[in-house]
């Protein structure tokens, strides 16, 4: 990194030959590419009380669970997902009517495998349309839960590898076989 | 200070004619409505979304105004968040009507056009390939930026329909020029460039055109009115103060309307009077209409070849490939065309994870595999002009500033279906060709690139403004923007508006030296 910058201040002098109002060295003012630091996500859950917040958290880590990388609880996700129902009336709704549906069954004291039945059960009915208030939960929790997640530090870096955001000094030609 | 010209607006448009009339020795003033943004600064370029408590990276750093709305997006306009995809239009694209009869014919040919191609190429710094085709011809270009993995795999599976892939084409730096440094690569182009690598408006031309001494901004002063004299002449422009609602004017021999198509119809829409009760610049009644935005869709996939293959480093400078217009000399059911821009999304965010079927370690485990395949398809085809797709002014609504707000009615013809129809298709065919995974197809065209509103035309009774972007009724009065085109091609459309900008800046200089303004 060091030398490319060190290679792109030089470049940039070279090129200061017409009227482009910049040194060179000007041009990396914010030239900092961090790993990027965490933002805390909220502390406490302010949108679901303990019981539904311990729900929300269940069902959000058994869609992303532990594997050799943390789970969805582990990446915080539940305090992600109470902090947007927090300030979206409409979906705090749709997921408190699926906690009420998950009550109503005592998912929290259902083992594991009956657990993962009851949510195939409606995510295969989600995935072919069907739009019950289990199925809007299910997609809500879903799509909060895949967001929470893949946007954490620990599903974008640790879980999905990402690489970019990087200087790069040049762009690497690639090759395929011809078919 | 009575200045030589006044424009409305600091983009690819207004930032080009700023530049090229200043260095003329013209006195200048530019009038835009948002505030002066610095792009080393201001911009959260090398962001990533974990560093946000919402997980959205905001356009601004905090505490830093611009592109709060459509009239106060900051000196330089869209340029600063464009990407830069700047294509030549061809022969076929400015005559559609004369080679098909569908559309409307441009009052200039690419002849017209090639030469000012070249010098805002020449200017701006474009990369590219010379490919030799008919339909996209070639520029000044720097050297291409090599296609990534999957764009090879696109390009080879395209090859077997007998369908071209070619390198993109930028203005974006691939070697230092001028001071400004190659690209880095780093992946975010529309975020804002913090190295000015890709072009924009601010940084290029109006930045050195201050320093002839030339050139005055007015930052964070929105127009709401072009003026005119009782003998037919446009006198400058009023503004409104951002920040404090303050009036004021700013008086010029000639005025040059280039605030972004939907933003200049509505400029010339509140400019109302006893002569052109309907909209200035308005006798021919065509004002807003022949709204024809480009109308894009998106077909996502996973190409299998590089599923479960990890990732590496490939975000570049996000698209490196086209697939240009290949339609013109196929049979085919419909008039004009599409091309498909593609593999511009990085990978900074993983949205389609929500619509991937199934949960758990399995769907965990599917989502990583697949990552690094992920690619996104965006055929943009072109829209005829109707009647029935124009631009108003709304007559309720109002924005902050108390102006009216700008309305937009599109409503796609049978051909537009066609092609919207037929781009999906072949988006289909070409991406299952290229070995991919399909995971969703669009059902409906969404607008992008907004264009028409104030067209060029030979005819003063069909047309805003003539082949100099000059309107037709106030001889003084020119429109420099996608507001101006009269047919939209299925090509992003900057590069042209530059080129345009460049073609009109040389008619105003010739004039403001033969005392014509």
């Amino acid at each position: 990194m060091a030398e490319r910058r060190q290679a792109l201040k030089i470049m940039g002098a070279i090129g200061v030959s017409c009227m482009f109002p910049y040194e060179a060295d000007e041009l990396y003012g914010q030239h900092v590419h961090s790993d990027g630091t965490e933002a805390a996500l909220p502390a406490k859950p302010t949108a679901f009380n303990t019981t539904e917040f311990g729900l929300v958290a269940r069902v959000a880590d058994l869609i992303i669970p532990a594997t050799d990388t943390p789970g969805a609880v582990g990446a915080g996700v539940p305090y992600y997902i109470d902090m947007i129902c927090a300030s979206n009336e409409s979906l705090k709704r749709t997921m408190l009517a699926g906690l009420r549906w998950l009550a109503g069954m005592r998912f929290a004291s259902l083992n594991e495998t009956a657990q993962i039945a009851v949510l195939e059960t409606v995510s295969k009915s989600a995935e072919s349309g069907g739009d019950g208030e289990p199925e809007r939960f299910w997609r809500a929790i879903k799509s909060m839960t895949a967001d929470g997640y893949y946007t954490s530090r620990i599903g974008l870096r640790d879980e999905l590898g990402y690489k970019g955001n990087t200087v790069l000094d040049h762009f690497p030609e690639s090759q395929i076989p011809e078919h | 200070m009575l200045y030589d010209v006044v424009i409305a607006g600091s983009g690819a448009g207004g930032g080009t004619l700023a530049a090229r009339l200043a260095r003329a020795g013209a006195k200048v003033a530019v009038v835009e409505g948002g505030p002066k943004v610095n792009t080393r600064t201001d911009f959260n370029t090398h962001a990533v979304p974990y560093e946000f408590q919402s997980r959205h990276i905001p356009t601004m750093k905090p505490g830093k105004p611009g592109f709060d709305s459509e009239r106060t997006r900051g000196i330089g306009g869209k340029t600063l968040l464009w990407n830069a995809v700047a294509w030549r239009l061809s022969q076929r694209d400015f005559k559609g009507r004369t080679y098909e009869g569908a559309g409307e014919d441009w009052p200039v040919s690419y002849a017209d056009m090639a030469p000012y191609y070249d010098s805002i190429e020449r200017e701006v710094g474009v990369c590219g390939n010379p490919d030799h085709l008919e339909d996209l011809p070639d520029g000044q270009f720097l050297p291409p930026v090599p296609m990534k993995k999957s764009d090879l795999l696109v390009q080879r599976g395209a090859a077997k329909l007998g369908v071209k892939v070619i390198h993109v084409r930028k203005a974006t730096l691939s070697m230092p020029r001028a001071g400004r440094p190659s690209c880095h690569f780093c992946g975010n182009c529309m975020a804002g460039c913090d190295v000015v690598a890709k072009y924009n408006s601010a940084d290029v031309h109006m930045v050195p055109a201050l320093k002839t001494g030339n050139l005055e901004l007015f930052p964070n002063s929105i127009v709401y009115e072009v003026m005119t004299s009782s003998e037919n002449k446009a006198t400058g422009v009023r503004y409104i103060n951002r920040e404090t609602k303050a009036q004021g004017e700013v008086l010029g021999k000639c005025v040059v309307v280039s605030c972004a198509c939907v933003q200049s119809v509505a400029l010339l829409l509140m400019s109302k009077s006893s002569r052109y009760p309907t909209g200035l610049a308005n006798s021919s009644g065509e004002l807003g209409r022949n709204f024809i935005p480009h109308f894009t869709n998106g077909v996502e996939c996973f190409l299998e070849d590089l599923i479960g293959q990890g990732t590496s480093n490939d975000e570049g400078f996000l698209d490196h490939a086209y697939v240009p217009s290949f339609m013109h000399n196929q049979k085919r059911e419909y008039a004009r065309s599409f091309g498909v821009q593609f593999n511009y999304q990085n990978r900074r965010s993983v949205g389609w994870a929500r619509n991937f079927p199934g949960f758990g370690k399995g769907y965990k485990e599917a989502v990583k595999a697949r990552y690094p395949a992920h690619l996104v398809f965006s055929p943009y085809g072109e829209m005829l002009p109707n009647r029935t797709s124009y631009v108003d002014l709304d007559p309720v609504a109002k924005d902050k500033w108390g102006l009216p707000e700008a309305r937009r009615f599109v409503v796609h013809s049978e051909n537009d279906r066609k092609i919207f129809d037929s781009m999906t298709d072949w988006s289909v065919r070409i991406l299952k060709s290229a070995g991919a995974e399909i995971l969703s197809v669009g059902k409906q065209p969404v607008g992008n690139h907004e264009l028409g509103g104030a067209r060029m035309g030979a005819d003063p009774k069909r047309s805003v403004l003539n082949a100099y972007c000059q309107s037709h009724d106030v001889p003084n009065l020119f429109v420099v923007d996608g507001s101006a085109f009269p047919s939209a091609s299925e090509k992003n459309p900057t590069l042209t508006i530059m080129a345009l900008a460049a073609r009109t800046a040389e008619h105003i200089a010739d004039r403001l030296k033969k005392g014509e303004m």
